[in-house]
């Protein structure tokens, strides 16, 4: 029963003023930015879409986006099966597994700066600790295509656990009558996976696919320790290229045009599955 | 009986398979922290020579004097300050602010927008993208002097985690018994007193896992405090960037800054571990 009472908009005003003012505000004026030739020391000089429409010919930014995209989907869909195999293993009475779940949370708030930087030691070529205990000598940070896979390879590490332990929590609201039932009929493990366990964690998908891609989207400190974007540029994301060309080379207004339709790539992805979020607010 | 036995022995190496798997996973979380530790602990002339798993005590014998040095240092000081005031005053503003707007919405009738929509209005901040805000902040920031102080990170990161507390705090004032409130009505007690003495005491479990997440979270914030917080109020993981630049990459040193950026927020998130899932996915998956 919701009640009604002049004290909610005292309750909720704070708030609502506060994101209005502080993401909205700058929100359309960033957007007048992407709309402007902006260079310090000098007037604004509108220039219409010139900003957007230079983007399509920018090899950098084209090349941005690639990378961009080959991380979030490459990373994200080996992130989401990985999570879900685990939690699929792991979800039977073991002693072990809370010991696992704790272990598995650690990754989760490690500051993503010093994971990065970090990692930098992990993927050392002569005596760092993936080549000393492999005993090999694999590029992983001066060959490009190594490069990015090493990105998503740290990505994986601290994510995985995140789908894992979702998909695990999901699992356990399954009743177990519904697999007593499932075996008078079949035996196949398969068959279990497709009619059962698939259909009940599928709500569970969509929400951390949801959740994992639209935070992929916004990565930039893993790059900017790691691989400074490199080598050359095989791991500017947009997020890098747009923060390089606003705060080292100054021109705002192109920055702020990279960086919007990076919001309009992922708007695009959230409305996909927008009416599937209204139904867990409702 | 044999076959009995069989079937247990079967179920045996089985359990022993999984033993085996769950180990291996655990290790390869675990592993980079247990490298950190090794690494700074080392002499800087062994970073580079012991290989493999470099255990201490047998593949070298360990020291404290990088911690030493680094703790000791001015800046590390200083920026663990900066990170310190800026998380606590960001998880404190975002709770006074978050936690009545999300009681409104739980408990109250809203009509035009919906308290649906209001909640997806809130929860849709996330996923706007930092970059999309970082050179308007930084104007407006420069435009109202404010570059460069712990005031300016305060405020950006209470307007990016304040969605976060809204929507998970609403969904623990749902949970609650809402009978508890009515027979306070009916008893004469107000809407205010009701929201101060009942429900945010019996939200409270919620309310600390929340403020402790809102921490890890700005401690572990890069983007704005790279941009806005540049000299004097350079927070952990800006030290530990500008550290790098300037230095070079010494393993020994980098090894102790990340364990110190790291240390925190892992512990957080460890006290907080029942309520991770419920957290992490804006209480939509019950953990």
């Amino acid at each position: 029963m919701l009640r009604d009472n002049k004290l909610k908009l005292l309750f909720i005003w704070p708030a609502a003023m506060w994101v209005l003012a502080f993401t909205l505000f700058p929100l359309i004026y960033g957007l007048r930015l992407s709309l402007y030739n902006v260079k310090i020391g000098f007037p604004d000089v509108f220039i219409g879409l010139k900003n957007y429409i230079s983007f399509f010919s920018d090899h950098y930014a084209i090349n941005s986006v690639i990378v961009t995209l080959i991380f979030v989907f490459v990373g994200v869909a080996i992130e989401m099966v990985l999570g879900i195999l685990l939690a699929i293993l792991f979800n039977r009475k073991m002693q072990i597994r809370s010991f696992l779940r704790t272990i598995m949370t650690m990754p989760l708030f490690a500051t993503p700066i010093a994971v990065g930087f970090l990692f930098i030691t992990i993927y050392y070529e002569e005596g760092g600790l993936i080549n000393g205990l492999l005993n090999a000598k694999i590029p992983w940070l001066s060959n490009p295509n190594w490069a990015l896979f090493a990105i998503i390879l740290v990505d994986i590490w601290q994510w995985t656990p995140f789908c894992f332990l979702i998909f695990l929590a999901a699992l356990q609201g399954v009743p177990d009558d519904y697999y007593e039932a499932a075996k008078l009929e079949t035996k196949s493990g398969w068959n279990m996976f497709r009619y059962i366990t698939f259909p009940m964690l599928q709500p569970t998908i969509i929400i951390v696919l949801l959740l994992r891609i639209t935070e992929a989207f916004k990565i930039f400190d893993i790059p900017f320790s790691l691989t400074t974007g490199g080598p050359g540029t095989a791991t500017q994301v947009l997020t890098m290229y747009a923060y390089r060309v606003g705060m080292r080379f100054f021109n705002f207004g192109y920055s702020s045009a990279i960086s919007f339709l990076l919001f309009i790539i992922v708007m695009v992805f959230v409305m996909a599955m927008f009416k599937r979020i209204k139904q867990v607010y409702q | 009986m044999r076959k009995v036995r069989k079937i247990y022995k079967r179920q045996n190496i089985k359990s022993f398979i999984f033993l085996i798997l769950a180990l291996i996973v655990a290790a390869i979380s675990f592993l980079p922290f247990y490298w950190a530790f090794s690494l700074s602990i080392r002499n800087p002339i062994e970073a580079f020579t012991v290989a493999g798993l470099a255990v201490p005590f047998i593949q070298y014998e360990p020291t404290l004097n990088n911690w030493k040095a680094e703790l000791e240092t001015g800046e590390t000081q200083k920026s663990l300050l900066n990170s310190i005031i800026i998380a606590v005053g960001t998880s404190i503003l975002v709770i006074v602010l978050g936690t009545p707007a999300a009681y409104a919405i739980a408990r109250f009738r809203f009509t035009k927008p919906s308290n649906t929509n209001i909640t997806i209005w809130f929860l849709s901040q996330r996923v706007l993208p930092p970059v999309v805000t970082v050179i308007p902040f930084f104007l407006i920031m420069r435009f109202f002097n404010l570059l460069d102080t712990r005031l300016a990170l305060i405020m950006i990161n209470v307007t990016f985690n304040l969605p976060f507390v809204v929507v998970l705090m609403r969904q623990a004032f749902l949970d609650l018994p809402i009978e508890l409130e009515e027979a306070a009505l009916v008893d004469g007690a107000g809407h205010f007193t009701i929201f101060w003495k009942i429900s945010l005491r019996l939200a409270a479990p919620s309310l600390v896992a929340v403020l402790l997440i809102v921490l890890a979270f700005t401690w572990n914030e890069f983007l704005f405090a790279l941009t806005i917080g540049t000299v004097h109020v350079r927070t952990i993981p800006v030290q530990m960037a500008g550290a790098v630049d300037t230095r070079g990459i010494q393993f020994w040193f980098l090894a102790v800054r990340a364990l110190i950026a790291v240390t925190p927020p892992v512990i957080l998130a460890l006290l907080v571990q029942r309520y991770i899932v419920r957290g992490l996915t804006f209480g939509a998956v019950k953990g």
